[in-house]
């Protein structure tokens, strides 16, 4: 038995040969006994296969919307709310961030302004050459570095405006002799400015109460508006 | 049930009208699974995903035989299926001889708890059928199982698995040689009504 003829058996019994096939086959099994030995196999064989019995599903398998990723058709008004809710709570955030790195920023401006002004040592050693510088130049130089301070200061925080002011409009009335002395008492003034420009924040705080306000607006706008989506399309 | 209907409905987006139709091939589509796979929870499983990706798929579905585009796609989920137990290989269940051999005789089967009369005749007849079929090619497996148990033509099932008629006509003869082979060891537990002593003009 070869293959070919295997092939003419299996389509014989599955009815799949021309008429012309037919015959010559039915002919040869009239002489060769082994081609209907193997026909009787696989008939039989098929008929076993379709007696096989059909088991029943062993649960439904019938889909749901989430197995198949379908989601419900969303109000027009849906990414509107969505882009609200995100540009609020995004400006919300930058705030906050803003208004510590201000306060970052002031506190740390003193301290480098300072390094110029120097300590007790470094006025000790200044004095006698401050003795020297007449009496309308001293407040220049002795002064400078809370001067220095006051421009950014006052600009970031007006309220400081008042303080600076009265604390430039003191210096060109310094002596000569007094000089040192009022370095040493012009450097209190300028670290007691810090904290008091830190409570002032860049950004007001109405302003990231109203945002965080339109974020928990917008937030619960999208949550109602998906729910009644979602009734509405079960 | 207008499935023509339905599977329009279906390709529209319609979940009802693909669920109608799933409830109508269930049965078929997991039989299929069942006799390429040999385990029920996997077969399960595959007629799932296979209903899943049906459904995602059917807008592909240009007519013809809905049932044969079906038995594609629960035949490839049934791949899937197998591909992943190559990666995670479990023990299977028939004993292997002294050589390491899998054993290929019904003794495995006789439970010697059990009497020949305990055993359903209908359940003898599947563990001899889906013993065999296990021991088949995968290829020799899916064309016999699509038309020999679930009664599709050689077109379609070649449009099916998308291979030429004269491979499906090939590997059918084939197939069914093999299991002729297979069941002969079985053929003393067979009752009498199963047994592969038919005629030729049977």
């Amino acid at each position: 038995m070869n293959q070919r003829d295997l092939e003419l058996l299996s389509a014989y019994l599955d009815g799949q040969l021309n008429p012309s096939d037919v015959t010559r086959l039915e002919a040869r099994f009239q002489s060769d006994p082994q081609l209907v030995s193997v026909l009787n196999d696989l008939r039989g064989t098929r008929n076993l296969l379709r007696k096989l019995p059909a088991r029943r599903a062993p649960r439904n398998f019938t889909l749901t919307r989430k197995m198949v990723g379908q989601n419900p058709p969303l109000p027009r008004a849906y990414p509107i709310f969505r882009l609200a809710t995100a540009l609020a709570t995004l400006l919300f955030v930058f705030s906050f961030g803003l208004n510590s790195f201000s306060r970052f920023a002031a506190s740390q401006a003193p301290a480098f302004g300072m390094g110029g002004g120097g300590g007790g040592a470094e006025d000790s050693v200044a004095a006698p050459y401050a003795a020297e510088i007449p009496a309308t130049e001293a407040p220049a130089a002795t002064e400078a570095p809370s001067v220095a301070l006051a421009p950014p200061a006052s600009t970031l925080f007006p309220t400081q405006e008042a303080a600076n002011a009265a604390q430039t409009a003191e210096s060109p009335t310094l002596k000569t002799g007094e000089a040192p002395n009022e370095l040493n008492q012009s450097q209190p003034l300028t670290e007691q400015q810090v904290p008091a420009n830190a409570s002032s924040p860049l950004i007001p705080s109405v302003w990231q109460i109203g945002l965080a306000i339109v974020a928990v607006i917008g937030l619960l706008l999208m949550l109602v508006s998906r729910g009644l989506a979602m009734n509405r399309w079960r | 049930m207008n499935e023509q209907a339905l599977i329009t409905d279906a390709q529209g987006g319609n979940l009802d009208a693909f669920n109608t139709l799933v409830l109508h091939y269930q049965d078929s589509v997991f039989n299929t699974a069942l006799r390429i796979l040999g385990d029920e929870d996997q077969a399960a499983d595959a007629a799932q995903e296979a209903f899943i990706s049906a459904f995602k798929s059917i807008k592909s579905f240009r007519g013809g035989s809905f049932k044969g585009w079906l038995m594609r796609t629960v035949t490839n989920a049934c791949y899937d299926e197998l591909r992943r137990q190559k990666r995670r290989p479990t023990t299977p269940l028939e004993p292997d001889t002294d050589d390491g051999e899998e054993m290929d005789s019904p003794r495995w089967l006789a439970d010697p708890g059990m009497t020949p009369d305990q055993k359903a005749e209908a359940d003898e007849v599947e563990h001899a059928l889906q013993h065999c079929l296990n021991n088949l090619p995968l290829e020799f497996k899916t064309v016999v199982v699509m038309a020999d148990i679930q009664g599709l033509d050689y077109t379609e099932v070649s449009v099916a698995i998308r291979v030429p008629l004269g491979t499906i006509k090939s590997r059918l003869a084939r197939a069914r040689l093999r299991l002729r082979e297979c069941l002969q060891g079985f053929e003393e537990l067979l009752p009498a009504s199963y047994r592969l002593e038919e005629g030729i003009n049977a």
